[in-house]
């Protein structure tokens, strides 16, 4: 667009900054639109909802100002919902990232075939979401296929979707193995890109490997490890289909986490306000953590482009 | 409606930013097109019930009847979110335990007035006993088009292979209780099969418990809904005997494991007598279908209920209960008798229900189905159900773990649900 | 980190990769040969790793249960709709934020960045209601607008701004000494040069809509419109009770041809991932 601007004029009202700008806004007006329309309007409806009681079969709205942010603190689940939510996205971050890395680590050795383990690990990836765990939730049985495997090596499994404390174990693995391949590939990326002469260096003194990595490597991808260490926390607070096919928030309130909690208050039990509001408690939580992410980045990151 | 036209307002306010053209709802002068969600998708279904609507069609030819199949899990959740969106059906299915939700919210249009003004209808015929869940002041507000007893199908195979009493054996000599028929099933599976199957309680559907608790005189809730069973005396005793009976004996599969009783994998189960449908036609077993064994409470009888009702958010609310009159009449309750057992007097006979079910004898159909019929009481439902239901699946999960102590659950069941039942 | 290695460190090292490859390798395969199981053998105890006995006829009532080709037809044409229209609204906006100057752009970042943090569970109602004023509700348009203009493109945003960040300077500003004009340098310079992190935005756009659960249950209802995600955990008999392995067999279909493509392009798909912003 810029680039058509009239030439003819005697004071060009085109200066470069104004042409700059115009096509600047040109640029993002479909993603600014975008963002106003399907996520900041909605956000200010959810708000607007959470002021209110709504019951869908009865066809009632009723504004009742804060009552739903009082139940928000009387509700006796929350608690657990919040530990849950909780424990989950610590375990999958913590467990993702280590296994990520420990990966990306082994695809960066000189070996043969190298390839086609890059490629297995990453295949998780591409199957579907729902397919994947389904398919988990089948291994994970009491009789099925895990436990068949466990018994193969004399060892009786657990009953891993029962019971309290296998079942988040189960969840958050399945979700570990779903998408670790995407962090592998980042941070494999970020080990080749570092720089040759540094290890060079570090032989002829002698370091050892352990040590290199830890005064080396680390700090050399710790930009990629906020990065996906980012994307992986936010990721795991949108958990939703797992917890749906795998425990269905289960046993006892062990795997509600906070989003599937607030579909069961909105969805099913039909709390449309009070669903509402939990959605306001998990968009701030989302922003609290990323803030402090954002901050932390300061200490940790040694390195940036 | 003016809050939710308010609502739509002010979405629509956003709507102004992006004008999209949408297309197509042509409304021609006359075309009614009706919606009808079902959780059924199985094709057998549709057929019969598009044959309904295009006999319909011939005195309504503006009208036109879709059947839109919602997936079971989710049914009640993806029908009020469509109601919630203002995009309600015209027609729904309605589970027997949000019954009560339904009628008594005013989402449904009350029946008994214009079915008795269609010619023929004859609602009397209806019996009392299937309306109760369906009726707010007796003003009936959904049709109860499947009224199904609970009922015991058996694999005489593997039982008389085990060495142990088939269930007609035991009812011939006049042991048919649950005691006695938990013990055929422990040596089904001490024999390497697996004993009794509450088909579809999976550990989580309690509700599908009712079948069995019920033999203790044990229910869910009190009659009017407002005090807890789950720690009654009954209750306590019955969830023993079942605790024991799963977790010591093993004559029923535990919690998480698979196990179809249709494809010959257990000596029993307990579930609806629709599923007949499900018996394998190749490779078959011998089966036999017998009422629930009875209990301490002696014989009792559980049905399972579905409604149909007009949602009164609907566009076309006249012309939709027309069409469910019509649904519902002698003639087409005949039709769906063959696979939803029905609710009129008049097609509760062995000849009727005979010819459109031909999977049963006579004999199953007047023990099982007419009896069970006349003598049941549905499943408990409440107002809030699916909260309530999923408080007390929450609760029940720690029962199944072997060194569970039955009656602390059972007393923190009531503790976490009592607040709710009181609503 | 490369040195040579010693050849039992190699034998040790394939050891483990072989050990570590199970719960990634496993599951698949399992799918695949369970799905052609009969429904009694595929809860044999211990599993089959080969199928005992084989019934094809499992893939042939997919499509008798469900229109299956038809949501087989949907996820993809949706997938590729909002692949490309993303690719489009992500890099332009992603350019004009990393290298255009103009008033407030670092703001209206932040609030686009916003989208990021909002799961979409959290504004789902009120866009069921817009939707529905807008007459699209059991249309594909949710699952069309909604991932291009909203929340999902963000991220998308996002790793083109980083890209372009770290792109030389240079490069531009001789072209607009000659008098290029923003679109044209974006087009025929700033566009070919990105072509690694678009390929990894149509990688994870793709896979976030050919994954998307929630939304379709909500905003589609007939069988006709479903999506594969949802079509998936509709394998059930009448009475909701599941074919097990009917629905492994559409879950295989599903799974299959992506694994293909992958495995086919597995270096650029790779490699475009490997290049994105998300480096630093």
């Amino acid at each position: 667009m810029s680039a058509s601007a009239s030439p003819n004029s005697k004071r060009p009202f085109w200066t470069i900054a104004r042409r700059d700008a115009a096509a600047g806004y040109i640029f993002i007006a479909p993603q600014l639109l975008g963002t106003i329309i399907f996520v900041l309007i909605p956000l200010g409806l959810v708000f607007y909802y959470s002021l209110h009681e709504w019951n869908v079969l009865a066809n009632t709205f009723t504004f009742v100002g804060d009552a739903n942010y009082q139940l928000l603190l009387r509700d006796p689940n929350l608690p657990q919902v919040l530990w849950a939510s909780a424990v989950f996205s610590a375990g999958l971050v913590v467990l993702n990232m280590s296994l990520a890395l420990l990966l990306a680590v082994l695809m960066d050795q000189k070996l043969k075939g190298i390839v086609v383990f890059r490629t297995l690990f990453f295949s998780p990836v591409v199957v579907s979401l729902v397919a994947w765990t389904i398919v988990w939730s089948f291994l994970l049985q009491v009789n099925g296929g895990i436990n068949g495997l466990l018994s193969m090596i004399g060892v009786e499994g657990p009953n891993w979707l029962r019971q309290p404390g296998t079942a988040m174990i189960s969840v958050v693995v399945v979700q570990v193995f779903k998408n670790v391949g995407l962090n592998m590939i980042l941070f494999l990326a970020a080990l080749q890109g570092a720089p040759k002469e540094l290890y060079e260096a570090a032989r002829v003194d002698g370091a050892p490997a352990f040590k290199q990595f830890r005064r080396i490597t680390l700090p050399m991808i710790s930009p990629t490890i906020l990065l996906t260490s980012i994307i992986t926390i936010v990721g795991s607070l949108q958990v939703f289909a797992q917890i749906a096919i795998l425990t269905k928030g289960g046993p006892g309130v062990s795997t509600t986490v906070l989003v599937y909690y607030l579909y069961q208050q909105a969805f099913q039990f039909n709390f449309f306000g009070y669903g509402s509001t939990l959605s306001i408690l998990l968009f701030l939580i989302v922003a609290v953590l990323t803030f402090i992410q954002w901050q932390m980045r300061k200490r940790i990151v040694f390195y940036e482009n | 409606m003016t809050h939710i036209s308010n609502l739509k307002a002010s979405a629509a306010l956003a709507g102004i930013l992006l004008p999209l053209a949408f297309g197509g709802v042509a409304w021609a002068q006359d075309a009614v097109n009706l919606r009808m969600t079902t959780w059924s998708a199985n094709e057998a279904h549709m057929a019969l019930f598009n044959g309904i609507a295009e006999e319909f069609k011939k005195t309504h030819p503006n009208v036109t009847v879709t059947f839109e199949p919602l997936p079971f899990d989710n049914y009640t959740t993806t029908l009020t979110t469509q109601i919630a969106g203002g995009n309600a059906p015209d027609l729904a299915w309605i589970f027997e335990t949000s019954a009560i939700d339904f009628v008594s919210s005013g989402a449904l249009v009350p029946l008994t007035e214009r079915f008795n003004a269609v010619e023929g209808y004859n609602l009397a015929d209806v019996t009392e006993s299937a309306t109760a869940l369906w009726r707010r002041d007796g003003e009936l507000f959904a049709y109860p088009f499947s009224t199904s007893p609970f009922a015991m199908f058996a694999n005489t195979d593997l039982i008389t292979a085990a060495g142990a009493k088939t269930p007609s054996e035991l009812i011939a000599a006049g042991e048919w209780t649950w005691e006695n028929a938990l013990a055929s099933a422990k040596a089904v599976a001490d024999a390497g099969k697996d004993g009794i199957v509450i088909r579809d309680f999976n550990y989580q559907n309690w509700q599908n418990l009712t079948a069995y608790f019920r033999a203790w005189g044990a229910d869910a809730w009190s009659a009017d809904g407002k005090t807890c069973g789950f720690n009654t005396p009954e209750m306590v005793e019955a969830m023993t005997v079942f605790h024991n009976a799963v977790f010591k004996d093993g004559s029923l599969p535990g919690p998480g494991e698979n196990v179809d009783f249709f494809t010959g994998d257990a000596a029993m189960t307990v579930t609806q007598i629709s599923r007949a449908s499900l018996l394998p036609k190749e490779d078959p077993f011998n089966w036999e279908l017998v009422p629930l064994p009875a209990g301490p409470v002696g014989t009792y009888s559980v049905v399972g209920q579905a409604g149909v009702g007009v949602l009164s958010s609907g566009k076309n609310v006249d012309t939709a209960v027309e069409f469910l009159a019509f649904f519902t009449n002698a003639e087409n309750s005949a039709k769906l008798a063959s696979f939803f057992p029905p609710a009129r007097a008049s097609l509760l006979n062995t000849v009727t229900l005979a010819s459109t079910n031909p999977l049963l004898t006579p004999e199953q159909i007047e023990n099982v189905v007419i009896n069970g019929i006349s003598t049941g009481n549905v499943v408990a439902g409440h107002t809030n159900y699916a909260q309530i239901q999923q408080t007390v699946r929450a609760g029940l999960d720690a029962l199944w773990v072997a060194d569970a102590d039955v009656a602390a659950v059972l007393d923190n069941v009531c503790t976490s649900v009592s607040p709710l039942l009181m609503r | 980190m490369k040195t040579d290695l010693s050849p039992r460190m190699k034998v040790a090292l394939y050891g483990l990769l072989c050990v570590l490859l199970v719960p990634f390798v496993f599951p698949t395969w399992w799918m695949i040969t369970s799905s052609v199981k009969p429904i009694s053998d595929i809860f044999a105890f211990p599993p089959d790793i080969w199928p005992r006995r084989f019934d094809w006829t499992t893939y042939q009532k997919v499509f008798e249960l469900q229109p299956f080709a038809r949501q087989y037809w949907n996820s993809a044409y949706i997938a590729a709709i909002v692949t490309v229209g993303t690719m489009i609204i992500s890099s332009m906006a992603g350019y004009a934020f990393a290298r255009i100057k103009f008033p407030f752009s670092n703001a209206i970042f932040m609030i686009v960045l916003l989208g990021l943090l909002i799961p979409s569970e959290v504004t789902i109602v009120p866009l069921f209601q817009m939707f529905l004023s807008w007459g699209m509700i059991n249309t594909h348009w949710p699952l069309i607008l909604v991932p291009i203009f909203g929340a999902p493109s963000v991220f998308a945003t996002f790793v083109m701004r980083q890209f372009f960040i770290s792109l030389p300077g240079e490069l531009e500003e001789a072209a607009r000494v000659d008098g290029l004009g923003r679109f044209k340098i974006f087009w025929t310079i700033a566009l070919p040069l990105a072509k690694p992190a678009l390929g990894a935005v149509a990688i994870f756009t793709f896979l976030h809509s050919w994954n998307l659960y929630l939304e379709p249950i909500v905003f589609i209802s007939s069988t006709n419109m479903f999506t594969l995600p949802q079509a998936l955990t509709q394998f059930t008999d009448a009475y909701g009770g599941a074919m097990w392995n009917i629905q492994l067999a559409a879950a295989t279909m599903t799974a299959i041809p992506v694994l293909i493509v992958f495995i086919v392009a597995q270096k650029q798909f790779v490699e475009g991932l490997a290049h994105t912003g998300l480096k630093g």
